[in-house]
């Protein structure tokens, strides 16, 4: 899958995931801060999301202060998703 | 927010009972706890190999079986069980015979018989077909745990079930202080239970909440709760009823306050301002200076942001006297017990001051900076304790602070128990309602056009209710809202709207709703998830919409209602019961407005297991239907002071167990243009009805119109005050009636 499909893919999870009614994939900045101001997700928004992650790519997050950089932004999140699946894949 | 004087009814503590993780009994766990003992240990009661962590504060020495009668030993709870226990001690120590002294039941919990009903709820989510009732899933709903205690330790001529989530066993001790308060009750047998299940373990685990070492509360490394288990119960009395006994009172209760945060459905408020606010507003209430108290009891859950949360709430409160009074909390050595925690640390906050001793904070060992405080560490230590208080603060941000004295002796004068008898009687504020509203099969509804569910017309098609969320929400704000929270909250809004006045009602507006078997589908589909994915895939944001209180809470933090924020619930009365509810704690003080009402959502789980097997409705007959109602009711001269309009005034309210003759026998006459107001017309009702000086006035029922459910009775309320409003009618009874239960309203015009 190519980075925009699966920054598209991530998107329409978060939306799903944490009830963004109303919100389209188009309206997320793949750049912006997910959580704090724009999209006002907060830390409980953070698990779940962390949940759905980990079971729709079946990869396993860090927790604590790790995890901060990948929940960055979409594009970052999107980029980690990217390399677990391709270590999983060599290492497979 | 209301209070604030010292009420001339005293409310003393004249019996404990403890069933914790760390004994049987309120003084062996006391002992356990001065004596720094931990209960926690690997769980044995279910499998936590798919968890993040596997240690929990479990009861032991303690069975089912060595409680339930031998006939019910496959339908009580775990819950049930440590709930009689505990009661049976409360009991026996205050040596009160209920059958002699009429007594009243407020009981507290979360998940009632959850841990025995899981595995049948996820088969039941799994597979459609699964839906005989099965005699197990008796023990589900929260108020079995009070139906229980009602067989095997009643009778209890009153009984109400609460869920604040983990304020619930506070709350419950708080509703019998305000019952003796406005003279509704002479003896309160008060408390909460709750037992360990899956749903709650994985819910917590899954916030991330649970501390995967230890529970340190207050300590700079802590890193979450520990879970436990438990039950406690308190035997509250009157003055009056305390020297007619001849009672040794243990305590007095000599303040409380509730309130909620309306913040945030799992994170406390950073700054702690509704917490310090309640602390404050108890010790005034109880006319205790902070120079004369002596000892906090903590909510001290362990995770980083309640006990930072507590300690600024404890500085604000108590200022520089902060430097002086002892605080500590239990959840260290028993865990957070979730609904009998608020009691059983109560009974703890007693037994602090009958033996001048403080129980220490199991598991700190450094004091975290953030949390500074006079703590208590290793072991309990003697200490004067002349009046101490407990905290409890409960998801949706429901928060209890009740202040326990040194009892004073008391002045043995017949007089004077006439004159506090007259005084208390005077005291019950009257009871107006503002607004209402209903949500249901002809809409979203005002009062007035909710009349139209007592005039003829076709019956419901029983098809779920749709409605288009960005109409009616901010979606932003609502988007944790699951929908029988936005039913409800629809409904509370539309009542809201109607009461309008010179000055708005006011941010210190209560909340009470409920359904009668809190949210059991999504229960369902949470458990079904746990066994099917394993533990670490649970949903952390489906967690807290599972507790009864949620929708309510959910509604409070949407609607910003500051007040007492509670859930009730009672089978096939859920609806009438949370209106009581409000009556009771506006007449006693506890809040100058309340919207109260219900929320039922279809569920085939209920209609065809839990329902029949738990409220009769088997026996309904008619289409199944949903629905939320919402009635604002009002401290008389609060609405008069704001110029809102009163529709009609409440001039009566009660409710009971059994015997309805007792109900007819208090229930005014009917005058002038009279009606009868009821859910469903069915035999057992007119029965009841023919009891009354009501059986020659005209009946009309909401079912036929509004399809069946258990919360009908609030609709029923609903309609009444629409009727009152049109002038249809001068005078209304509303009777809610279900095996072995009642309420009974009536309302008149202004």
């Amino acid at each position: 899958m190519d980075s925009v499909a699966l920054r598209t893919q991530i998107k329409e999870l978060i939306i799903r995931e944490l009830n963004l009614e109303g919100k389209t994939p188009a309206e997320l900045d793949d750049d912006a801060p997910l959580f704090g101001a724009g999209l006002g997700l907060d830390s409980l928004d953070a698990l779940q999301l962390a949940m759905a992650i980990e079971e729709r790519y079946e990869v396993t997050l860090p927790e604590g202060d790790e995890v901060r950089p990948i929940f960055a932004s979409v594009a970052a999140l999107a980029d980690f998703v990217a390399r677990s699946k391709s270590l999983a894949t060599v290492n497979a | 927010m209301p209070g604030g004087s010292v009420g001339p009814m005293r409310v003393f503590v004249t019996g404990l009972g403890v069933v914790s993780p760390l004994a049987l009994g309120a003084r062996a766990t006391m002992d356990a706890l001065v004596q720094g003992r931990t209960a926690f240990r690997q769980l044995t009661l279910f499998d936590t190999s798919d968890q993040r962590t596997h240690r929990a504060a479990e009861v032991v020495g303690l069975t089912v079986a060595d409680v339930a009668p031998p006939t019910h030993r496959d339908t009580w709870s775990r819950t049930d069980a440590m709930a009689v226990v505990a009661a049976r001690e409360a009991l026996a120590e205050s040596r009160l015979d209920v059958s002699r002294h009429e007594t009243h039941l407020a009981f507290g919990g979360t998940t009632g018989g959850m841990f025995e009903t899981e595995q049948l709820l996820a088969e039941m989510h799994r597979d459609a077909s699964r839906r005989e009732p099965h005699a197990l899933m008796l023990s589900h709903p929260l108020s079995a745990t009070s139906d229980r205690l009602q067989t095997a330790v009643g009778p209890f001529a009153r009984s109400r079930t609460l869920c604040s989530a983990c304020s619930g066993g506070a709350n419950a001790i708080l509703l019998g202080a305000a019952w003796i308060r406005s003279g509704r009750s002479e003896r309160v047998l008060a408390g909460g239970a709750d037992g360990l299940c899956r749903l709650t373990f994985t819910g917590f685990n899954a916030l991330g909440a649970v501390a995967p070492d230890r529970c340190r509360p207050f300590d700079r490394r802590r890193a979450g709760l520990g879970l436990g288990e438990g039950a406690a119960f308190l035997v509250l009395e009157s003055e009056a009823s305390v020297r007619m006994r001849g009672a040794v009172p243990l305590a007095e209760l000599s303040g409380w306050a509730v309130g909620s945060e309306a913040h945030h459905i799992t994170n406390p408020e950073e700054g702690g301002a509704t917490a310090a606010g309640l602390m404050v507003r108890a010790l005034q209430r109880g006319a205790v200076a902070v120079h004369e108290l002596d000892y906090v009891n903590a909510h001290g859950t362990g995770t980083p942001l309640n006990d930072a949360m507590e300690s600024r709430a404890l500085h604000r409160a108590l200022g520089p006297e902060v430097a002086r009074v002892a605080v500590s909390s239990c959840k260290g050595q028993i865990g957070h017990t979730l609904g009998a925690a608020g009691a059983i640390e109560a009974a703890m906050t007693v037994l602090a001051i009958e033996r001048d001793e403080l129980p220490p904070t199991g598991g700190l060992e450094e004091p975290d900076a953030e949390c500074d405080l006079v703590h208590v560490i290793g072991k309990g230590r003697r200490a004067e304790v002349r009046s101490a208080i407990s905290n409890s603060f409960g998801f949706g941000g429901t928060d209890t602070v009740l202040l326990f004295t040194r009892p004073q002796v008391l002045a043995a004068s017949r007089d004077g128990e006439r004159s506090a008898a007259r005084e208390r009687l005077a005291r019950r504020s009257r009871v107006v309602v503002t607004g209402a509203a209903t949500l249901g099969s002809l809409g979203l509804l005002g009062s007035r056009r909710s009349l139209g569910y007592l005039e003829p017309g076709p019956a419901p098609t029983g098809e779920p209710l749709r409605f288009e969320a960005k109409e009616h929400f901010d979606l932003s704000r609502a988007r944790r809202m699951d929908r029988p929270a936005r039913l409800l909250t629809m409904a509370m809004q539309t009542a809201l709207g109607e009461c309008t006045g010179k000055r708005p009602i006011g941010p210190e507006l209560g909340a009470i709703a409920s359904s009668a078997y809190g949210n059991v589908d999504a229960s369902a589909e949470f458990i079904q998830r746990i066994y099917e994915k394993g533990g670490r895939l649970a949903s952390p944001l489906a967690f807290p919409n599972l507790v009864p209180s949620s929708p309510v809470g959910h509604a409070a933090i949407y609607l910003g209602m500051r007040g007492p924020v509670l859930a009730t619930l009672d089978l096939g009365v859920t609806g009438e019961a949370a209106i009581a509810l409000a009556c009771e704690l506006i007449e006693a003080g506890e809040a100058s407005a309340i919207v109260a009402g219900s929320i039922e959502e279809q569920s085939a789980i209920t209609e065809h297991v839990l329902g029949p097997l738990c409220a009769g409705s088997g026996s309904w007959t008619g289409v199944r239907g949903e629905g939320a109602a919402a009635i604002v009711l009002e401290e008389e001269g609060h609405a008069e002071r704001r110029g809102a309009r009163a529709l009609c005034k409440i001039e009566h309210s009660a409710s009971g167990r059994d015997g309805f003759a007792r109900a007819a026998a208090l229930l005014p006459a009917p005058r002038g243009a009279a009606l009868v107001v009821v859910a469903r017309r069915d035999e057992s009702t007119l029965g009841a009805l023919a009891e009354t000086s009501w059986r020659d006035v005209s009946i009309a029922e909401v079912a036929s119109r509004a399809g069946h459910h258990e919360g009908l009775g609030a609709v029923a309320v609903a309609a009444a005050v629409g009727a009152l409003g049109d002038g249809r009618a001068e005078h209304v009874l509303v009777l809610g009636l279900a095996p072995d239960r009642w309420v009974t309203f009536v309302l008149a015009r202004r």
